[in-house]
């Protein structure tokens, strides 16, 4: 079983203990479970089979690679949990079943108990139409109308044999109200998702209570023994998936991940949520981690959360997520997610960091780590096509830290030495917070004038043509002066440029404005030719300084357009003071 | 050691001693085989998981062997590699009605043969494919053929089918550990011999 590169990287970590592809098995991880059904130290596994899918349904047990035992359920399993229901010796665990309303409890393999979710409120209005209807007070079809109109309007849903009937063809109604109204109404709901909790010690053979999320919005703590419901807690939608965390007695904490796409933790003391988790897409995967939440989201994403709802983390995967559960090795110290794609991989992450692919022959759906026979770090998986795999892992795995995925260096999450907060920063952020919105407004009423002035500024710039950059689009010049020379002769050179993308610019003419006085230029008027784009057009002019008083003036460049008053572009230059003296 | 000390023990006057490796998976009946092998008079009734190791002797015809019965649990498994150098002979247990742990057995005993104390030493390894009495249980060829026994060429080695609660197939096995060590004795003495 040793192809390719990376599986040799991975047969140093997971022994190929059994893989069956053909077991014939059509479930998923929340009916997957491992326990000493024995009570002789050899883990069992117990598999919840859905059969067909509507058929067939069986609850299966193995020990080791073999099938050893097999019987029939009566409805499609939606999650399958071990527990402790009693501290009579032997301590073997009770397998729980939940299907539809109903949970299964056995004990030795044998049927032992069948709990019954309590009916939902039934609608009073629906409750007096079938009344009528079996008084034979109105027809089928009065009674069709009637529960359309309590089914738009009322608050309390209708009963699934109400919602039937209207789904009915005229024929058929007659018929079927006379075969249901002597029952009365029920209005039943069903489980979705399925936990245990341990009831008041923490010890791995404590005693649990079961934990039942239903599609009626509701969460259900039962008795280990009486399975009486001990606490009630409601939820804004329907559960999917559930993590049981504490002891009902002391304090407990249920993570519920619900169809509307949000997470909610449930504590003891309240009936309602504590925290709430809001998603950009919906949970696919629930496990905890030591006291962290893992969530697998549809948007191929990982996402590590405290138990308060604090976003920790968040990892990209290459796949969509078929499934996940927990790694949790004790006497290692070692836990970790594993998460099955469906590119038929299961990745391990510890954190946000993957530190291990199993490639798999079949796409991984059921998941679940843990002692099966006697050893402790079992992994088993089934897949899609029915098939069912054991990994051990072996007694030398090690797991790099390091990420195994490419990503950023491992500098980048190096912790910066902060310095100690002062207490002027301390007072400062105190103000900050205290005045956040009078500086806010201080802030933005100054950051209007600055751009006010600004933009008065630019006006009074382009009014005056005062830009070295040509406003004018149809002449759009870019122009700089550069001064060469100590005095009192110097050069001065134009660099012109027509930034046009195409178009060249004709009719210019350059003019320059200073004092007579000081200056005296032998070109203080020139003509520029043709201007093709981009190219920049040096003009150099020789102004000499006539006086000797060490003084120095601003020279004004004008470049003017033919037949055009205002002036294209207009540039200072200050020019230096003579260092030279003039030859006499 | 004196030739006349290993004069001695051939003509059975005084016994070789020899340290032997009790190796093997958690629940594989290591302790079961070696207190089977033990007098009857000093053999336990209740045998409970080894915790660490224990240290046991029996005799045979010609020797008398020191058992190093060590636990197979995972946490004490790195204990093993410790008395390697020691063991002058090595006894590996397997449950061959645990199929799910085989491979698991066959790593321990890879680990083994690759140890540098033992690669390339001559040491005789007995296997006992324990539990034939169960009924799902694999056949000594089965689990010499799972564990890739026919690799091992450098060592003698045997694999015996076992039933240790009866102690069926025991006396076998332990014929034949006794036949290699009397073997390498004799081996080595020849050798001294003929440097004198
Ligand atoms: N059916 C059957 N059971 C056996 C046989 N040998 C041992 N056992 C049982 O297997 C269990 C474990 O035996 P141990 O001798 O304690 O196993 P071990 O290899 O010493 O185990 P550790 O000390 O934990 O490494 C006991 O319940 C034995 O009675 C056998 O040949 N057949
Ligand atoms: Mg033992």
């Amino acid at each position: 079983m040793s192809s390719g590169t990376e599986m040799n990287a991975e047969s140093s970590k997971w022994l190929d203990a059994h893989y069956d592809p053909v077991a014939n098995l059509y479930t998923f991880s929340s009916c997957i479970d491992l326990a000493d059904l024995n009570g002789d130290g050899e883990n069992r596994l117990v598999i919840g089979d859905l059969g067909t899918g509507s058929s067939n349904m069986k609850l299966k047990v193995y020990r080791g690679t073999a099938l050893m035992n097999e019987s029939t359920l009566l409805d499609l399993p939606t999650g399958l949990v071990s527990f402790l229901m009693d501290l009579h010796e032997p301590r073997i665990p009770a397998i729980a079943v939940a299907s539809g309303p109903f949970i299964y409890v056995y004990k030795n393999l044998r049927p032992y108990f069948k709990f019954t979710l309590p009916s939902l409120e039934i609608n009073a209005l629906e409750q007096d139409v079938w009344q009528q209807a079996r008084e034979g007070q109105i027809d089928p079809l009065a009674l069709k109308e009637l529960l359309e109109g309590i089914r738009d309007t009322a608050d309390v849903p209708l009963s699934v044999r109400s919602l039937r009937y209207l789904g009915l063809e005229t024929q058929d109604m007659e018929e079927f109200v006379s075969l249901h109204k002597q029952q009365p109404i029920r209005r039943q709901t069903v489980i979705t998702c399925i936990g245990t909790l341990k009831k008041s010690s923490a010890d791995e053979d404590g005693v649990s209570c079961l934990v039942i999320g239903t599609e009626s919005n509701d969460v259900y703590i039962l008795d280990p023994e009486a399975f009486t419901i001990l606490s009630k807690l409601s939820l804004p939608s329907a559960p999917t998936m559930m993590d049981v965390t504490g002891q009902f007695d002391v304090e407990f904490r249920i993570t519920v991940a619900c169809r509307n796409g949000n997470i909610y933790i449930l504590r003891r003391e309240s009936s309602k949520p504590k925290y709430c988790i809001e998603l950009s897409s919906h949970p696919v995967g629930l496990v905890r981690v030591g006291k962290n939440v893992v969530v697998g989201c549809a948007e191929e994403r990982l996402y590590g959360f405290t138990q308060k709802g604090k976003k920790l983390w968040t990892a990209q995967l290459p796949a969509p997520i078929t499934t996940m559960a927990t790694m949790d090795l004790p006497t290692r110290g070692f836990q970790a997610v594993l998460v099955g794609l469906a590119n038929c991989e299961v990745h391990l992450y510890r954190d946000k960091n993957l530190v291990s692919t199993i490639k798999s022959p079949d796409v991984v759906t059921g998941l679940r780590f843990g002692r099966y026979g006697r050893e402790d770090g079992a992994l088993v998986m089934t897949t899609k096509g029915g098939g069912l795999a054991v990994k051990i892992l072996k007694r030398t795995a090690a797991f790099d830290e390091r990420d195994a995925a490419p990503g950023p260096p491992p500098a980048q999450s190096v912790r910066l030495n902060v310095p100690k907060k002062t207490k002027l920063y301390v007072d400062q952020t105190l103000r900050e917070r205290e005045h956040a919105t009078a500086m806010h407004r201080a802030f933005q009423m100054d950051l209007s004038r600055v751009r006010l002035a600004a933009a008065q500024a630019y006006v009074r710039a382009l009014e005056a043509s005062l830009t070295p950059m040509s406003a004018n689009p149809a002449a759009p010049l870019k122009l700089n002066a550069v001064v060469q020379g100590l005095g009192p002769a110097f050069k001065l050179t134009l660099n012109v440029q027509n930034t046009a993308a195409s178009r060249p610019i004709l009719n210019l003419t350059v003019s320059f404005l200073y004092d007579g006085g000081l200056y005296s230029m032998r070109t203080p008027y020139f003509r520029i030719p043709l201007l093709v784009p981009g190219l920049v057009y040096p003009f150099e002019t020789l102004v000499e300084c006539t006086s000797d008083k060490g003084i120095s003036d601003v020279i004004k460049v004008f470049v003017l357009h033919d037949g055009k008053t205002a002036p294209l572009l207009t540039a200072h230059i200050n020019m230096p003071v003579s260092e030279g003296l003039a030859l006499e | 050691m004196g030739l006349f000390d290993k004069l001695a023990g051939w003509l059975g006057l005084k016994k070789k001693e020899v340290n032997v490796l009790c190796l093997g998976l958690d629940n594989s009946g290591k302790t079961t085989i070696i207190n089977k092998l033990k007098p009857s008079n000093a053999q336990t009734q209740d045998i409970v998981p080894t915790i660490g190791f224990n240290i046991e002797k029996f005799k045979t015809s010609s020797l008398s062997f020191t058992v190093f019965d060590m636990s197979g649990q995972g946490r004490y498994r790195n204990l093993w590699e410790h008395y390697y150098k020691e063991g002058q002979a090595i006894i590996f247990v397997i449950d061959s009605a645990d199929k799910l742990r085989m491979v698991v057995a066959k790593e321990e005993l890879d680990t083994l043969l690759n140890h540098p104390d033992v690669k390339h030493r001559r040491v005789p390894i007995l296997f006992f494919a324990n539990k034939m009495d169960v009924r799902e249980a694999l056949s000594s060829v089965k689990v010499s053929q799972l564990l890739c026994l026919e690799n091992i060429k450098d060592k003698p080695w045997h694999i015996c089918a076992s039933d240790a609660l009866r102690g069926e197939g025991l006396p076998e096995g332990v014929d034949w550990l006794q036949g290699r060590v009397v073997n390498s004795i004799v081996l080595k003495s020849k050798s001294i011999v003929s440097l004198h």
